[in-house]
């Protein structure tokens, strides 16, 4: 009887994974996961490693020290093995100029072992997903726009249906529309494959993944999913407040509900002041600020609490000491 | 073994349709097509001891030294450039299918060139000769020759790929491939040309000299001689060659 394989714990390990250049550290005790099903967004500045690090996951470089596997084989012992659960679409997604869409699409189901039955239809599939039918699949691949391409190298990380997708900056090049196209994409992989995906477009990252791991010089900063993050790295909420009052009438009367509460000036016109409050993250004053300041007999005309984006995370964690991430 | 069919019909497919194929076929064929003519026209000239056949044949390492470098050159080195080997090298296919697949491919295309140069001499026995004379090209020694060029062509081959496999440049590739080629070929004849029996602290050499002589090979093949040494020696070679070969896309990085 042909059992179902059991579900791994976790579709990609990275384990205190390090690579060295001579006396370069690229990556250095590198240890993160990502869950079968997942979408896991893989931020750091430039130069932080994130390429080395896929590059090794995908088997095309070899780390220093430490262990990565992909489902549960090791990349470095078994590298065939872990190249059958994984597609890896690398950042300037190399193809080759002198073959048509569908001609590349069919070597690769080839030669990453779709059966022989259902090559066609594998690659009708992918073609379909990634809008390449209509456009492109009759076209040489030199002659396609890099939009096209990157859904070319998109439509092969999916041919064989793997268990874990890396893409490395897989929407870099490609107009709003195409770059929502792909987002639905990736989203749509939810659930089905485990996604590792790389990309400097913070905004995508915070629409498309559960989780992220921040790295900065080769070394994990944070990891989590954004609404934790949000908690551990930002340790204040902040509200931008439009009034008559002045500072220290203002300041005077968010005390009265939050001892720790700070003011700080920002540009004003018209006449009006314009101020950016801020609170502890867990203060109740979060909930009673704006009651709290009208009977306090300020008058506003604006108020509203400032949302923090994966881009303030991103900062702020690459701005902390790689040390202080916390382990998974 | 799946990869490598699959990846060895990419690869025929893919010379077939290369403009540098096309370009290093021209090459050869007029190459070839000159020397067999001035080989003719020589030996309508004056009595000659080589039929017009050997005399082109022995020029054997013209091609080689011109023409092979240009197909062995792109086959590494522009994809590690350009990036699609280390893409390839994410899918199961090892490095090994990968480099004996763009080998074989690439001595294929080079005995089909061959192949294609025995039409002069076919069409001029065709058009100038008469039946039973041999005097234009005895098909013997023409066969024999092929079949060297055909042995000593797996290492020469393997030479070429494992030049294209160090280098991200084409032509650095080409030039490496050229030089390398251009001393395996004169080395045996240089040796042959030394005294080395003079010289007695030489005497070691006297032994691998005997088996490094590529023109000796061409003739004793060209003559019928079947000596298992030369096949061992571009067997051993290409082998090595195509091992090294395996070692350098399987270390690239």
């Amino acid at each position: 009887m042909n059992e179902a394989a059991p579900l791994p714990e976790a579709a990609v390990v990275a384990e205190k994974l390090t690579k060295r250049y001579g006396s370069l550290t690229a990556v250095e005790d590198l240890t993160f996961s990502v869950a079968p099903g997942e979408i896991v967004g893989f931020l750091g500045p430039n130069g932080a490693g994130k390429s080395t690090t896929m590059r090794i996951l995908s088997g095309t470089m070899s780390g220093t020290s430490g262990r990565a596997s992909i489902w549960g084989v090791s990349v470095a012992l078994d590298p065939a093995g872990a190249k059958r659960h994984l597609a890896y679409m690398p950042e300037n997604n190399p193809l080759p100029e002198d073959l048509r869409v569908e001609e590349y699409l069919t070597l690769r189901a080839r030669l990453k072992d779709v059966d022989p039955s259902r090559v066609g239809e594998r690659v009708r599939k992918v073609m379909d997903d990634c809008d390449l039918t209509r456009r492109a699949s009759g076209r040489l691949i030199g002659q396609l726009s890099k939009g096209f391409r990157q859904r070319v190298g998109i439509a092969d990380a999916l041919l064989a249906e793997p268990k874990v997708v890396i893409l490395d900056e897989p929407t870099i090049g490609l107009d709003p529309h195409q770059i929502l196209g792909i987002r639905d994409l990736i989203r749509s992989l939810r659930g089905k494959m485990a996604v590792l995906i790389s990309s400097h477009i913070l905004h995508e990252v915070e629409q498309v993944c559960d989780k992220v791991v921040i790295i900065n010089r080769g070394r994990l900063v944070a990891q989590g999913r954004t609404e934790d993050l949000r908690r551990e790295l930002l340790p204040e909420v902040s509200f931008t407040i439009v009034t008559r009052a002045d500072e220290g009438t203002l300041l005077a009367a968010c005390r009265t509900i939050e001892a720790a509460a700070t003011v700080a000036a920002l540009p004003s016109a018209d006449g009006w002041n314009s101020f950016r409050i801020s609170l502890p993250t867990g203060s109740p004053a979060r909930e009673t600020l704006a009651g709290a300041l009208i009977a306090a007999g300020i008058s506003l005309r604006e108020i509203a609490e400032d949302r923090f984006g994966l881009e303030d995370i991103f900062l702020a964690a690459t701005r902390r000491t790689p040390g202080e991430a916390r382990r998974p | 073994m799946r990869h490598f069919r699959t990846l060895l019909a990419h690869e025929l497919r893919s010379a077939a349709l290369s403009w540098n194929t096309w370009a290093a076929g021209g090459l050869f064929l007029a190459l070839m097509g000159g020397i067999h003519f001035f080989a003719l026209v020589e030996g309508s000239r004056a009595p000659s001891d080589r039929t017009p056949v050997e005399s082109t044949l022995w020029f054997f390492w013209l091609p080689l030294l011109c023409v092979l470098p240009l197909l062995t050159m792109r086959t590494f080195a522009e994809e590690r450039r350009s990036g699609t080997l280390a893409a390839l090298l994410t899918t199961p296919a090892s490095a090994t299918a990968v480099v004996w697949a763009k080998f074989l491919s690439t001595w294929i295309v080079w005995v089909v060139f061959w192949l294609l140069f025995t039409l002069f001499p076919f069409l001029t026995v065709q058009r100038l000769g008469t039946p039973g004379d041999t005097r234009l090209g005895d098909p013997s020694i023409l066969w024999g020759g092929l079949c060297f060029i055909a042995i000593s062509g797996l290492l020469h081959v393997a030479i070429g790929i494992l030049c294209s496999c160090v280098t991200r440049s084409s032509a650095l590739a080409a030039l490496l491939a050229f030089i390398s080629l251009l001393a395996m070929t004169a080395a045996g004849g240089a040796m042959e040309s030394l005294p080395i029996e003079s010289w007695e602290w030489l005497g070691w050499l006297r032994e691998p000299a005997a088996h490094l002589r590529t023109f000796g090979h061409l003739q004793d093949f060209a003559a019928g001689i079947l000596d298992s040494r030369p096949i061992i020696l571009y067997g051993t070679g290409t082998l090595l060659c195509l091992g090294l070969a395996v070692l350098s896309v399987e270390g690239q990085e």
